[in-house]
């Protein structure tokens, strides 16, 4: 699946600081590694961009295209910027994001029509997130149905379930999953994205990476096109490479309930075994599931 | 056709836990089945039980009809707690320490644990002991309070995520029972059922996860026990099997509406106990002894 490289965050000191300062140094940084890492795209996220918005977005555009070749995400949620920042890509771009709530049908989601760009939606509507699998599917489908009477065919289409952390709502890290393994059939030829890193949000933090890593590969078995998510763990890119065969297939016949004997495992593989039964919801998350 | 009822049966059990020593030992929890599930497989052996919550200073922001059944008591917590053991047919008394809080009368350690001493030896039944939940207040108060009642087999608390080391220890040197508290969470619930079972014997935990009144969270803790229950018994999670207390008097009785009239207070507390029983409280702390009567009729009715 493709990796769409997260680390240039508005939310990250290094960043907003630069931003701040328009000092290309340490964004080019972050750029060039998360190119050389192996990222299919770099979001460039960029908050509620409420202060100079068209110049931030496109002196962050300019700066980053600069040292990379890979195609961008612009991830706002202010139109203002986002069509500043979609205006001035070299290369075709993806519109992170809109949404069903009526402010983002009406000035975001033209946007991708109108710069012809692959177009992020999430199930989000006036009323908020939908709770379960069956009013995530209610609302995208009106929102991709609005999308394409516009001129935008599902192919250009990528669609975010929101994800929620698994120390916050750990049922609903279930009910993302179970959305994305319908797609296909509700809405054939429409592509999807996720924000990888939300699942790990509130989880000390050496031990966001684990449960990342796979929530991915799950999220891959049942076709997931893309993730927003750290470029930089190797691990990650390994995974998704395919070059942690043993680990990917540990992780499919867990999702399958088939039991595995622990004795037989080594270390990270029983890290992965026992992370796989809290994203399934078989075990009841704490901050300590890889010790019990 | 005849309609047979489905029957399960589940093969997680609720740990059973003894407080109190000798003639007052009480057993709270022990169950194989979900809450009140008579018609599936499994054991109950014990209902649930109540105790009434007695202070260690007497009450200025009670109704007048919830002070009146101890009126002539209230400014002594020795015969208060004798007269709801005498009287009321509580299975435990539940002395909270509110005189220790340090914003306000930042009663001393020493004195606070003289007094709990004295309570747990006038009465017949076992003692819960609350602190007024001061982090640092808490773990001197409770600290002392296990010492000088040693051997007397208290259930103590809370003890919470960021000072339960020290109290778990006091309570495992002097051979009480401990009150695991987190903020209606279930992730953080289990998380310091975890990190107390470290040090500290899973069997002698009890879960206080909250209790909220009716119309102001009572759903949340609802949800959290059911959550808990069914994880212990139906799926096993051993760090979700403790037995569940539910302090829940004084959260109704501070409500506007507790305080419009007696009838309502009653209901107010009756309501929020019924429905966190349902939820699989194992044991409960109510304020006004009239709703303790409403619901063991209720029980018993049941």
């Amino acid at each position: 699946m493709f990796i769409i490289g997260e680390s240039i965050h508005i939310i990250s000191k290094v960043v907003s600081q630069a931003v701040k300062e328009r000092n290309p140094k340490p964004i080019q940084e972050l750029a060039i590694a998360q190119t050389k890492a192996g990222a299919d795209y770099i979001d460039l996220n960029l908050g509620p961009a409420r202060k100079n918005p068209e110049e931030t977005v496109q002196w962050l555009v300019k700066t980053v295209e600069e040292v990379t070749n890979l195609p961008l995400s612009i991830d706002t949620l202010n139109p203002v910027a986002m069509e500043a920042g979609l205006s001035i890509c070299k290369k075709r771009p993806l519109l992170n994001s809109a949404s069903g709530r009526t402010d983002s049908k009406e000035r975001m989601l033209p946007l991708a029509k109108k710069y012809n760009t692959d177009l992020v939606l999430s199930v989000l509507t006036d009323r908020g997130c939908p709770p379960d699998v069956e009013s995530r599917i209610e609302s995208i489908m009106e929102t991709v149905a609005y999308a394409n009477e516009l001129g935008i065919p599902n192919e250009d289409i990528w669609i975010d379930p929101i994800l929620l952390p698994v120390s916050a709502d750990q049922k609903q890290v279930g009910e993302a999953l179970e959305f994305m393994k319908i797609l296909p059939d509700i809405l054939p030829g429409i592509k999807s994205t996720i924000g990888l890193s939300n699942i790990s949000n509130g989880t000390p933090e050496e031990l966001r990476g684990i449960l990342n890593r796979t929530y991915m590969v799950m999220l891959g078995r049942y076709g997931q096109h893309s993730v927003i998510a750290d470029a930089l763990d190797k691990e990650l890119i390994s995974l998704n490479k395919g070059e942690m065969p043993e680990i990917t297939s540990l992780i499919y016949r867990v999702m399958d309930g088939e039991e595995v004997d622990l004795s037989s495992l080594s270390q990270k593989e029983r890290d992965y075994l026992k992370t796989t039964k809290v994203l399934k919801g078989e075990t009841l998350y704490s901050h300590s599931w890889l010790e019990v | 056709m005849q309609f047979k009822a489905p029957v399960e049966s589940y093969s997680g059990q609720v740990r059973e836990i003894t407080i109190g020593k000798g003639a007052k030992a009480l057993k709270i929890g022990g169950e194989t089945t979900l809450p009140f599930h008579f018609f599936d497989e499994g054991s109950i052996p014990n209902p649930p039980r109540f105790a009434l919550e007695v202070w260690d200073m007497e009450p200025v922001t009670w109704a007048k009809w919830l002070l009146e059944p101890f009126k002539d008591v209230v400014s002594d917590p020795v015969k208060w707690a004798m007269k709801c053991a005498k009287d009321f047919a509580v299975d435990a008394v539940c002395l909270q320490l509110a005189s220790t809080d340090p914003a306000d009368k930042d009663t001393t350690p020493e004195k606070a644990a003289a007094l709990t001493k004295r309570v747990a030896e006038a009465i017949n039944v076992p003692l819960i002991v609350y602190g007024t939940g001061d982090e640092k207040k808490d773990v001197q108060v409770l600290s002392k309070v296990a010492e000088v009642c040693d051997g007397e087999n208290l259930l103590l608390g809370p003890a919470i995520k960021e000072n339960y080391e020290e109290i778990a220890k006091a309570a495992l040197q002097h051979g009480h029972a401990l009150i695991a508290q987190t903020p209606l969470d279930i992730n953080l619930m289990k998380e310091l059922n975890i990190k107390l079972g470290k040090s500290f014997p899973p069997d002698r935990i009890v879960i206080d996860p909250l209790s909220s009144a009716l119309g102001y969270g009572m759903e949340y803790s609802f949800t959290l026990m059911e959550r808990a229950k069914q994880t212990g018994v139906i799926f096993k999670d051993g760090m979700t099997q403790m037995p569940i207390i539910a302090n829940l008097g004084g959260e109704c009785w501070k409500t506007r509406e507790a305080k419009e009239s007696k009838e309502q207070g009653i209901l107010w507390e009756g309501v929020t106990a019924l429905s966190l029983l349902l939820a699989g409280a194992n044991i409960l702390v109510l304020r006004h002894p009239e709703t303790l009567k409403l619901l063991r009729e209720i029980i018993r009715r049941g």
